[in-house]
């Protein structure tokens, strides 16, 4: 999250303090392998994230990426489930673990050890009339069996965070629909097929902006954007943050701890409409 | 179907499972991953047909098909199937058959792969810069994508240098026992 997302990065750090929320990094953390891994070696896409989580001492892991979730997540499932496989893992990391290290979204952190009404009431200027809809993309709910992360069809928990912070939670069909993710380098072409969909589906929904909670969902809404308006012939112009920027905004944090320069479809026009400028 | 490329000794369906670890059999054949898959529209093997025809060692087309690469492991068959097969947890296993098998393919997703699980050995972090760099240089894909460089070095989102984790001997010695690990077919 310090290259391609390092406004996520940022505006998490932002928003955590604001909350009293500590977050110190593993340390020596190293990459959890992400798609290559998984489709690659599978051995490989276990032990990688557990070598982290095992440098996590037990302690709680917070995470931003929605991928990095799903790849710590999956790693803990397979080890904790089958011995076999826990002590293959031992063998390669060099350490055991027992794959019940607890890994946490920093949306389930807000939601659980946070709370709503610490949230409502850290807000101090309330995102009043702007119509956001949450966009969860695939891996944090999918599947259910390993992510226990909210509802897989349905989930609300970004709903619930933009409700604390004024927005109103526009209803709309595609909060789990899958972006295309990784494909972004390898397969533009199928990027662009599902993001014109979900971009479409935002639009006709009524909102004035997305909100997303993985660096590759917004990557790929956000920066594909204007090539796939030209491709389409639609406009859509629909700003694309981080639920940090706009929690950040609510909060009074300014636009340049949030990162939000580094939005490409520019976010001013909506923000103005509405009110809201930190 | 090519009945004459069917492997009947059913080896490739019990490599395939094993490779997986998703339960074929229990497969009921009720498309309902086929009706939520984002890119079974697309697909030349929609994801039922992948299980069925894994099952009856179709072995060489399952292997050459265009959507081990399309699929984009987006979980929603794995999530929706009411027998808990994960034909995304099949398409895993058959990717990694296909790479090692040498199978034709035109995605450029494996050289990605091969690149990108180098960089996590010896940096342990990515240089995204550095990343895209190598898959271009690659695949000769140097112009694809070249115009969104300067917004994206305006932007602050492709720093040219981050730092690497600490540890690379280690990491190395990492990989080499996950190698020796797989050889033994213990993973």
């Amino acid at each position: 999250m310090e290259g391609t997302a390092h406004d996520y990065q940022k505006s998490t750090v932002a928003v955590s303090k604001a909350l009293g929320l500590e977050l110190p990094e593993i340390p020596g953390w190293i990459c959890c392998g992400s798609t290559s891994a998984h489709q690659s070696d599978r051995l490989l896409s276990i032990a990688l994230p557990a070598k982290s989580l095992a440098a996590a001492e037990g302690k709680p892991v917070a995470v931003g990426c929605a991928a990095c979730y799903s790849r710590l997540k999956a790693a803990n499932y397979e080890i904790a489930n089958d011995p076999e496989v826990r002590k293959t893992v031992a063998g390669v990391v060099g350490r055991d673990y027992d794959g019940k290290t607890e890994i946490l979204h920093l949306l389930e952190i807000l939601s659980r050890d946070i709370g709503m009404r610490k949230i409502a009431e850290t807000v101090n200027k309330p995102l009043k009339g702007l119509r956001v809809v949450t966009y969860y993309g695939c891996l944090l709910s999918r599947p259910p069996e390993v992510t226990q992360f909210d509802d897989p069809e349905n989930p609300t928990l970004m709903d619930q965070v933009m409700e604390a912070a004024g927005a109103t939670v526009v209803e709309w069909p595609h909060k789990t629909e899958c972006c295309g993710a990784g494909y972004s380098i390898t397969d533009v072409g199928i990027v662009k097929k599902l993001t014109r969909e979900i971009l479409a589906m935002a639009k006709s929904a009524g909102a004035d902006c997305i909100v997303t909670a993985c660096p590759m969902c917004q990557m790929n809404l956000d920066l594909r954007q204007k090539d796939t308006e030209k491709a389409s012939g639609e406009r859509f112009d629909l700003p694309v943050f981080y639920f940090t920027q706009l929690l950040g905004l609510a909060f009074g944090i300014s636009r340049k701890e949030l990162g939000l320069k580094s939005l490409v479809v520019s976010p001013d026009k909506v923000l103005a409409a509405h009110g809201i400028s930190a | 179907m090519n009945l004459a490329a069917t492997e009947i000794s059913g080896e490739f369906t019990s490599l395939a499972e094993i490779e997986s670890h998703a339960n074929l059999a229990a497969c009921l054949q009720c498309k309902k991953c086929t009706s939520g898959c984002p890119v079974s529209a697309m697909a030349d093997i929609k994801p039922h047909e992948m299980v069925r025809k894994v099952q009856f060692g179709q072995k060489d087309e399952v292997l050459a098909s265009k959507m081990l690469w399309q699929c984009t492991s987006c979980q929603t068959c794995a999530t929706r199937c009411p027998q808990k097969v994960s034909v995304a947890a099949l398409n895993d296993g058959l990717r990694r058959m296909s790479v090692a098998a040498k199978s034709p393919t035109k995605s450029a997703a494996p050289t990605f792969n091969s690149i990108f699980m180098n960089a996590v050995r010896k940096r342990g972090r990515m240089n995204e810069a550095g990343l895209m760099a190598s898959f271009k240089l690659r695949t000769m894909r140097l112009f694809e994508d070249m115009g969104k460089l300067p917004m994206m070095l305006l932007k602050g989102k492709m720093p040219l240098w981050q730092s690497a984790a600490p540890g690379r001997s280690e990491r190395e010695e990492l990989f080499k026992r996950a190698a020796n690990a797989a050889k033994g077919g213990k993973s």
